[in-house]
């Protein structure tokens, strides 16, 4: 057994003085595993074959990029399947906020974002208010002071509790002490149709898919939900500039890793998508989406995730949403 | 006579051999995909579309476009054939299609749900080409309250669904209701029946349950009988197996049926082809001679769903290129598509295009007699597979059906619901239960809960938005008029019985 175990020593010792000191020790040696928990065509895909694609034609990567869609549990499923994969070097995944929200609201949940491994956080998406083109709001504090006049009875469209623009919603009646109702709908189309047709006040909604209603005339914006202006609506106020001091939700995109990875082995992503961000596919897909560059490292990340974890937590604690963590 | 101009201009495009080539490989994808149960045209498009970066947008949108609507030509012929719905729409094709089948006729049920789909495919096109401006404001007029109703519509078809027993159709039906409530409620975010599993927190998905109650439920129901190399019947010589004029003759009213409620249906986004389709079945058996056959194998009762199917893809595309709305997975997936190739979908992108949307419409009616050159042929082809012995066919039909389930999901945990649901179909067919209503309720329970739920927060919680807009009205009318017409025919039968 011993002069068994002495051999493997010896493989393991020429192994380690093989590999290029300068790389510390990681390089991908069979595709890698790139998980999203959209299905094929949704948001999250879309944005993983798209930066597959592009690893191809930048040659950043020694091997291909494989998108698995690993669908269900609103993420759930697939974080799961990250966790299960503990310390595999060769598989990541795209996140988006509802990593950070989906396991708080939920008992089922097994595994939070900390149980992962940040890699890069790469896009932040800023978003508009709008109302239809005809709508006598003509600014957010239209829609506000209508709001206080007649509490409850106006509506905005939106997705699920817990999403972005509930949580717009949510922090902008605390701080206005006003109401009005949140009217869920599951796709992004009938959401649109519903303030087309007139049957909704305004709706929260991602600048790229307001981008043509509103040049049609069909659309008017009356505030982004932004850090800074957005350079296509010069003319538009952030919500803060409109007069109203609340923090800004932000809805994120990023890399994640599964448990248990080493930390050359974060470096060596971080690597990759330091360079990734810079080429000018990447830029051209930020421009087109009307996307932030959200660009920050592991370290980085893991600290602002936490900061994402706590602000969601309060904010659905006051919506009197039951959190389960 | 400028839209006459503007399709000759579109015509134009689609005839380049260039664009008949994509034209081509998209329908032939969409018919393999179509006939393949689990993979749906949404996951094919999705997956090609980074091939489709090189390509120039109009023949990319051809090709894709092809997919889509050459998908629903192949989605009744496992449903007719082996009892298993490729997609949520061919479901209803199961209840005669199947029948037919198992009386020697898969030829000619297969035939006219070609010759249907021909059809109606192409009167979706003339609808798109002709009345999309004003049908997306039609669209738009439609909000929760006019999907309540029409959802009501669509559930009350469930009583035309019923076989010998209204009260087991009505058990179904409820089961139905109850399965599509599992998961995350939308509104509050909580979960629902879950039973702990982060699995079930999507809810149930419908393909396991249409193939686990119809296809497994079959096999195992058969299982039971000894005759191991019993056959299912099938007529010798080619003329048997493709449909009859009197066949054609009796599809009349079903081609149209079809073609206008599957069209009208399909502008609406938040409805979709499954409902379109048993809506045009209740339809179809609510005015037929001879109602009391459907479900033993009418052609009538293939032809209307499957027509309603593919007129269902005409106007699901208005909304999507007239407005930029997407109604169905599919069309958000092309509406993605059209967003990566660099166009802006939106109100203004016919006036942009002309060239993108013209070249559609006409590679559209130059796709729908391709897919029916190409389908018909094959009609005899697939008919033979019934010529397998039951001890080769039905573990075949087994295979299928996992396979099926697992390609959409790659979940093994739907695998193991599928074979729960078998063993309910199996359950239902002993004790016989009708599962057409069962699947009904699964496929509308959610939407017509969500359009419920939100009316009632549209209008504070007060019932009558549901009667005071005029569409939802109308269609409420129109259910309470398919629920009390038995009655009617009950108490007139009665009152005939007393006079005489």
């Amino acid at each position: 057994m011993k002069s068994r175990s002495a051999v493997l020593m010896a493989a393991l010792a020429l192994a380690a003085s093989a590999l290029p000191a300068g790389a510390q020790g990681f390089k991908p040696t069979r595709p890698i595993e790139f998980v999203t928990h959209t299905g094929p065509g949704g948001g999250g895909d879309v944005l993983a074959r798209g930066i597959a694609a592009a690893m191809e034609k930048e040659k950043l990567l020694p091997v291909r990029m494989q998108v698995q869609n690993k669908t269900g549990g609103g993420g759930l499923t697939a974080m799961a399947y990250l966790a299960e994969k503990k310390g595999d070097t060769h598989t990541i995944a795209v996140f988006t906020s509802v990593w950070y929200t989906v396991p708080l609201m939920r008992e089922e949940a097994k595994f939070t974002m900390k149980d992962l491994t940040p890699i890069v956080r790469l896009v932040i998406e800023p978003a508009l208010v709008v109302v239809k083109a005809d709508s006598p709001y003509k600014s957010l504090k239209d829609f506000i002071d209508a709001a206080k006049a007649a509490p409850g009875q106006l509506k905005w469209s939106g997705g699920s509790i817990g999403s972005r623009d509930w949580m717009v919603r949510q922090v902008l009646m605390k701080s206005t002490g006003t109401n009005w109702a949140f009217i869920s709908f599951p796709g992004g189309g009938e959401r649109i149709a519903a303030v087309l047709g007139g049957h909704v006040n305004m709706m929260v909604i991602e600048p790229q898919e307001a981008g043509e209603h509103i040049r049609a005339g069909n659309m008017r914006v009356i505030a982004q939900v932004a850090d800074k202006r957005l350079a296509a609506f010069p003319n538009i106020p952030t919500i803060q500039e409109a007069g109203f001091n609340i923090p800004t939700v932000r809805q994120v995109r990023g890399i994640v890793a599964p448990p248990g990875i080493a930390p050359e082995v974060v470096a060596y992503w971080e690597d990759v998508f330091a360079r990734f961000v810079k080429t000018a596919s990447w830029k051209k897909y930020l421009e087109e989406n009307l996307f932030d560059d959200g660009f920050q490292r592991s370290a980085e990340l893991g600290k602002s995730g936490e900061e994402q974890d706590e602000f969601t937590r309060i904010i659905l604690k006051e919506g009197g949403v039951k959190v389960a963590r | 006579m400028e839209t006459l101009g503007y399709l000759l201009h579109g015509f134009g495009v689609a005839i380049s051999p260039m664009n008949l080539l994509w034209c081509f490989i998209g329908c032939f994808l969409g018919t393999v995909i179509g006939i393949l149960p689990g993979l749906g045209p949404a996951a094919t498009i999705a997956m090609l579309l980074p091939l489709t970066f090189q390509m120039n947008p109009t023949s990319a949108l051809i090709m894709l476009g092809g997919i889509y609507y050459g998908s629903k030509y192949g989605g009744s012929t496992t449903s007719i054939l082996l009892n298993v719905p490729g997609e949520s729409a061919s479901v209803v094709t199961c209840i005669d299609g199947y029948e037919m089948a198992k009386k020697g006729r898969a030829g000619p049920a297969l035939g006219i749900a070609a010759i249907a789909s021909f059809i109606a495919g192409t009167f979706g096109v003339v609808g798109l080409m002709l009345i999309a401006p004003p049908l997306a404001k039609f669209a738009l007029a439609f909000s929760s309250p006019e999907y309540f109703g029409l959802m009501a519509l669509g559930l009350a078809m469930g009583v035309l669904l019923a076989g010998e027993s209204m009260t087991k159709a009505l058990l179904a039906m409820l089961v139905g209701l109850w399965i599509a409530s599992m998961g995350t409620d939308l509104f509050t975010s909580t979960s629902r029946f879950t039973f702990g599993n982060s699995e079930m927190l999507d809810g149930v998905d419908f393909v396991v349950v249409a193939i686990g109650v119809f296809a497994l439920g079959e096999v195992l129901g058969n299982m039971e009988i000894r005759e191991g190399t019993q056959m299912l019947p099938v007529p010798k010589g080619w003329r048997n197996l493709l449909p009859t004029w009197q066949d054609m003759k009796d599809c009349r009213f079903a081609f149209v049926n079809g073609s206008v409620v599957g069209f009208f249906i399909g502008v609406l986004p938040g409805a979709g082809s499954t409902i379109a389709s048993f809506i045009s079945y209740g339809i179809e058996k609510a005015v037929s001679k001879h109602p009391e056959k459907f479900g033993t194998g009418v052609v009538e009762g293939v032809a209307a769903p499957e027509g309603a199917n593919n007129a269902e893809t005409g106007g699901a595309l208005v909304p999507m290129l007239t407005l930029g709305i997407p109604g169905s997975g599919t069309t958000a997936i092309l509406l993605a598509a059209l967003i990566l190739w660099g166009l802006k979908p939106g109100p203004l992108m016919i006036q942009d295009n002309p060239q993108l949307f013209w070249g559609l419409v006409a590679s559209m009616y130059i796709g729908n007699v391709m897919l029916l050159v190409l389908n018909m042929p094959l009609v005899p082809l697939f008919a033979q597979i019934l010529r397998l012995p039951v001890y080769i066919l039905y573990p075949v039909i087994f295979g299928i059906s996992i396979v099926g389930v697992y390609s959409t999901s790659s979940s093994l945990f739907d695998t193991w619901m599928l074979v729960v649901f078998g063993l309910l179909g199996y359950l239902m067919r002993k004790l016989d239960y009708p599962s057409a209503p069962l699947i009904l309720g699964l496929v509308l329970g959610d939407s017509m809960e969500r359009a419920l739920r939100q009316s009632l927060m549209m209008s504070q919680g007060d019932l009558s938005i549901l009667v005071s807009r005029p569409i939802s009205a109308t269609m409420l009318f129109l259910t309470a008029l398919i629920l009390f017409a038995p009655l009617f025919k009950k108490a007139n039968a009665w009152r005939i019985k007393a006079i005489s």
